[in-house]
């Protein structure tokens, strides 16, 4: 099929599954065509003659609405960026289009990617995303923040789509939507000109329909941007990967190599359902009937991991939209502040949504001098541990730091199987009603990885016998793999194995 | 596998925020601003020196006035012991209980091509907001740049101030709303500063208080390196018109320790820092120009105290003089608090110039939590010692050893050291030093005079050799060469330079016509009324070459024989017999200037004074 068809058959899509709201602002078929029907018919062309840019070349590709691009606006959802357009493209947006990618469109997402566990890409100006799920005729969660994202890539509105994950905001909606969601190694793509929102733990993740499709994204994106002072170094880079063959040349590895996979007995939480507990089960004897080892282990810091989330996310986003004042850009209040000594009081209520002012007010709070010993350092404490318990974990050294000749303990493992999510997608009527603080325990599974800088890819792995009863109830559990710190391959290579069980 | 029970609760619930109903909204292209936000100032600012200060002292005045106040405390003290004011006695008497404690935070300018963290040219004096990046105004998705070049200004000033420089050091960010601030934070170093512990002595010629002694060493905390804010220009009544091109500017904090006791040990301290930041090159402008700003930490305790009292903060100071009145109007209110059985509170205090007394900014309660936060996009600052070292060895001579050679071997006094060092950014001292260089190598060779070209050439390689090498102050010269230069360096030319309402340049009159004028005067060839006239000649733009002029305009002084002299002293004589009188009989010695004034002046330059005053004395018959 020309890609041309491709993209018509995208496009159509788009139209169909309106309703579902991935889009911030949905293309009409027509313009979208118009825009992009010659560079498609090049990028035929190319194909014809054996001469792609990449092997994404011709591709959609949709972008998170926190990623800047200069043709469309880059609102986050947010009403106090309402109808900005930033002056200059992100690095990632960049390196799509010399790719020859073109842009689907921007997609929704929770207001400022402020969203997961707590909002389900239900907390923004331009409405919920829905699933295309649905149980017992009620519309389910599409997960957040990149719902829009998840969405758009498992309904054929796009090719593949650019996401954001701070604690899971790519892998949650891939578990919810049946999509997969990678979330590379912290520092592996550029963020500049992605808007921050926690930004020690900010990356660009990558949704796609299978994990080829995602790797292919995925290396277009990746690389040193001099721009992003957290972008890896070119020379670290090269560091990283001969650390790394050169375990797997000492191992003697080939292609299909034998896998020690760990699974940490704390990520099989009482809360965790039994349609995807059964999964897990099923998948981890799959691959010991193919010859994979199975170990458990323990990560005790996990159980401190979602606290410490929860404390150093808001803490650096309250410091990150402290910009939005509506003085430079942005939307402001045209209402006068009410007593002296204020400056943007009205601008930034009536600008930033209910959750967004809930985490700045959490995080204010954790960085106060009262407090930020009790609460962020401690935190950030947490963190290190986190760190800790996988590089203990994992046979391979953390590339990054000291060498260090511990004694093998035995559970060595190279990649970490979890569930991604601890159930199927909850009802969006069940989201409303229920506690802010229950709702961030959606996270845990992801965040960890999140602390830790590592690599991590949401798999959709198809269920026996679905749990609802109608035919458009969720049709798979997201599993989750880890991998080393800069590692991101072996992720890669796992999940095309899974996928061709 | 098991089962684990957990739980992941956080610790606290946030109660939910009462919604606003939402407001209308309008897109926002110019940065006005309302109304009110102008009544809004002092969050703990950045550099605040939007417009020079109408109150800019010359460094000079600064000097009378300090001479001045010197007299008036010597005045006072005897005024006190003869004749006992009442007022000063008993102001002296509580003064007496009272220990006074200041420490200082100094903000400056760093000398530097680049803004600390984008690469925009760091300008004050370009079209508003035309050398902005897209991180100085805090865009969406834009992130810092550390330029590795404002390194350079910022070691000198640590090490000129005898810092120790830490291998490595972070950037933090102080949270903060206003609008000249766009990312609602200020980066700095807070947790982690890139130099600590250092020290400066204060002598007495630094204008210390006389109950310090000869000198007093002051330490400082730390140094940190930080960003400048934007430019507000207020157009009443309701607008604010910000200029970003200063947004990010690289700033030093130097921090001392409270270890001031006395005013004007406070000021000198000041002003010897900025002598140091000037001398290393590290800073742009001084404090008079707004390239410096002092806070001021106060406090006072009883005598013998060893507890320091609750202090209070000054903000933005930004003359010698206000860091001077702000300190005596807060010292003062603290005293009378005190003995009137209050107590003081922690807060934050402001000063307005020429008022008696500061003003309460904010309190404890309405003090701003800068929630300091170490910021996650920029890396830590790794110092190497093979720059540090390299920095050092180009680091200048500093005031006191320029001081020191200035009056030790040059026999200036200190008052004319200082001045020559502090006038326009070092460039008069360094003209002094061309001048001084070039007439002793000019006394040291035997080449003629004629064979200019080549002489001005090796001359002035030479200069700039030896300034190069730090050599200059090591030249050969002797202290009655070298105290001509500084006068006709100093005060003749100055003198032409505040007629002519001119900055000083040294291309104005070249060393080689000042070594000129200076060589035939001290030689005797041209009276000192010629060499002033031959000055003003070239200041006003006379490009011949002074010797040329000499003999063009015939202006060599020719020796008039032993008769002339007497029949022009005698006619003199007989003219006035009665101002003969009052010499001879009255012993008035003043009146004998008068005659030799006179003999000048009939001599159109070619009287000498001493050979003058030598025929009227044995004319008079006076000794």
């Amino acid at each position: 099929m020309s890609l041309l068809r491709k993209a018509e058959q995208c496009f159509a899509n788009q139209q169909a599954y309106k309703l579902l709201n991935a889009f911030v602002t949905p293309p009409s078929l027509g313009a979208v065509l118009q825009q992009h029907k010659q560079d498609l018919q090049a990028a035929d062309e190319r194909r014809n003659q054996g001469l792609e840019k990449s092997p994404i070349d011709g591709q959609l590709i949709a972008i998170k609405d926190n990623i800047c691009t200069t043709e469309q606006p880059t609102t986050c959802a947010s009403a106090i960026l309402g109808g900005f357009h930033s002056p200059f493209p992100a690095t990632v947006v960049e390196k799509l289009k010399s790719a020859g990618a073109l842009i689907a469109g921007k997609t929704n997402l929770d207001e400022f990617g402020m969203g997961r566990g707590r909002s389900h890409s239900t907390k923004s100006i331009h409405g919920a995303v829905k699933n295309i799920y649905k149980q017992e005729g009620d519309d389910l969660s599409a997960g957040g923040s990149s719902g829009g994202s998840a969405i758009a890539v498992a309904t054929g509105q796009c090719d593949a789509a650019l996401g954001t994950d701070t604690g899971g905001s790519v892998r949650l909606p891939a578990a919810y939507t049946g999509a997969v969601g990678f979330k590379p190694s912290y520092g592996m793509v550029s963020r500049w000109g992605v808007v921050a929102y926690a930004n020690s733990l900010d990356t660009v993740g990558v949704l796609a329909r299978n994990s080829s499709d995602a790797r292919n994204v995925f290396d277009v994106i990746k690389g040193y941007d001099p721009h992003d002072p957290t972008s890896i170094l070119e020379s670290t880079r090269v560091r990283i990967t001969e650390h790394i063959l050169k375990r797997k040349s000492e191992l003697g590895w080939g292609s299909a190599p034998t896998l020690r996979i760990g699974v940490p007995r704390e990520y099989n939480t009482e809360e965790l359902q039994p349609i995807v507990r059964r999964t897990w089960q099923n998948i981890l004897r799959q691959l010991q009937g193919m010859g994979h080892s199975i170990h458990i282990l323990s990560l005790p810091a996990t159980k401190m991991a979602l606290s410490a989330y929860y404390v150093l996310a808001p803490a650096e986003a309250s410091s990150n939209l402290a910009k939005y004042d509506g003085v430079r850009y942005g939307n402001r209040s045209s209402g006068r502040e009410g007593s002296a000594n204020v400056l943007y009081a009205r601008t930034r209520g009536a600008g930033l949504g209910e959750e967004v002012k809930r985490r700045v007010l959490l995080g204010s709070y954790s960085l106060s001098a009262a407090a930020i010993d009790n609460y962020f350092i401690q935190a950030q404490k947490v963190r290190r541990l986190v760190q800790e318990d996988f590089n203990n974990a994992f046979a391979l050294q953390h590339p990054l730091l000291k060498s260090k000749s511990k004694p093998s303990r035995g559970a060595d493992v190279d990649i970490i199987l979890t569930p991604t999510a601890q159930s199927l997608p909850p009802k969006l009527s069940s989201l409303s009603r229920s506690d802010p603080v229950q709702e961030y325990s959606a996270d845990v599974l992801t965040v960890p990885a999140s602390l830790a800088g590592l690599p991590s890819l949401s798999l959709p792995v198809p269920i026996s016998s679905p749990a609802g009863s109608g035919a458009d109830s969720p049709k798979s559990v997201g599993m989750q793999i880890l991998a080393q710190f800069g590692d991101d391959d072996l992720v890669f290579d796992v999940a095309r194995m899974v996928e061709s069980l | 596998m098991s089962r684990v029970v957990s739980t992941y609760g956080l610790c606290h619930k946030v109660p939910k925020p009462p919604l606003k109903a939402a407001n209308r909204w309008h897109s926002l292209r110019v940065a006005s601003l309302h109304s009110q936000w102008t009544l809004l100032s002092n969050h703990g600012r950045a550099l605040q020196t939007d417009a020079v200060q109408a109150n800019d002292v010359p460094f000079r005045k600064h000097l009378k006035d300090e001479a001045k106040r010197k007299r008036h405390a010597e005045r006072n003290v005897k005024e006190d012991h003869h004749t006992g004011s009442r007022g000063k006695k008993e102001e002296a008497l509580r003064l007496g209980k009272w220990k006074l404690t200041v420490g200082l935070e100094i903000h400056a300018q760093l000398n530097t091509e680049r803004k600390l963290f984008s690469t925009a040219k760091s300008s004050d004096n370009d079209v508003p907001n035309s050398s902005v990046a897209l991180f100085d105004l805090a865009l969406p998705g834009s992130q810092p740049e550390f330029q590795k070049v404002t390194l350079i200004p910022a070691l000198r000033a640590a090490l000129g101030l005898s810092c120790k420089i830490h291998r490595e050091s972070r950037f933090d960010r102080k949270h903060y709303y206003y609008q000249d601030q766009p990312a609602g934070y200020q980066i700095t170093q807070y947790y982690r500063p890139f130099a600590v512990n250092g020290r400066l002595t204060l002598y007495d010629h630094d204008g210390i208080a006389p109950e310090d002694g000869q000198s007093i060493d002051i330490g400082i905390k730390q140094i940190q390196m930080e960003q400048d804010t934007a430019k507000t220009t207020l157009q009443p009544p309701s607008t604010a018109m910000l200029d970003f091109n200063r947004v990010g500017h690289p700033l030093i904090e130097i921090i001392t320790h409270p270890q001031i006791h006395h005013v004007q040990t406070a000021s000198a301290c000041v002003r010897k820092i900025q002598l140091i930041l000037q001398a290393v090159n590290a800073v742009t402008t001084g404090m008079e120009l707004g390239g410096l700003r002092a806070d001021v930490n106060v406090s006072v305790s009883p005598k013998d105290s060893e507890i320091l009292g609750q202090r209070t903060e000054i903000k933005n100071l930004s003359s010698f003089k206000a860091v001077e009145d702000a300190i005596i109007a807060e010292r003062d209110r603290q005293i009378v608090v005190l003995e009137s059985g209050g107590f003081i509170e922690g807060e934050t205090r402001g000063w307005t110039l020429g008022s008696t007394e500061t003003k309460k900014l904010r309190g404890k309660e309405g003090e701003v939590d800068y929630r300091y936060m170490p910021d996650p996009d920029i890396p830590p600052l790794i110092i190497g010692q093979d720059l540090t070292s390299h920095i050092e060895s180009f680091i200048p001579d500093l005031p006191d050893v320029i001081l020191k050679d200035l009056t030790m071997h040059s026999g200036l006094t200190s008052k004319d050291a200082k001045t020559l060092m502090v006038l326009d950014d070092g460039e008069r001292l360094d003209y002094f030093d061309d001048v001084k260089l070039l007439w002793s190598i000019r006394r040291a060779s035997s080449k003629p005079v004629m064979d200019v070209e080549h002489t001005q050439r090796s001359i002035s390689d030479d200069v700039a050799d030896r300034r190069q090498s730090g050599l200059s102050r090591l030249a050969d010269s002797s202290p009655v060469f070298d105290r001509v230069v500084a006068n006709w360096v100093l005060h003749e030319l100055g003198g032409l330079l505040s007629t002519a309402a001119l900055p000083f340049s040294p291309d104005l009159v070249p060393p080689n016509s000042m070594v000129d004028i200076l060589s035939n005067l001290s030689e005797n060839r041209i009276t000192g009324t010629t060499a002033k006239r031959l000055l003003a000649m070239a200041f006003n733009g006379d490009r011949r070459d002074i010797n040329t002029i000499i003999h063009e305009e015939n202006l060599a002084l020719q020796h008039l024989s032993r008769d002339e002299y007497l029949a022009m002293a005698q006619s003199l004589i007989d003219e006035n017999s009665d101002k003969v009188k009052q010499i001879q009989q009255k012993g008035q010695m003043g009146k004998l200037k008068w005659f030799v004034g006179q003999m000048m002046r009939q001599g159109e330059g070619k009287v000498e004074a001493i050979k003058a005053e030598a025929i009227l004395k044995e004319l008079l018959g006076v000794s």
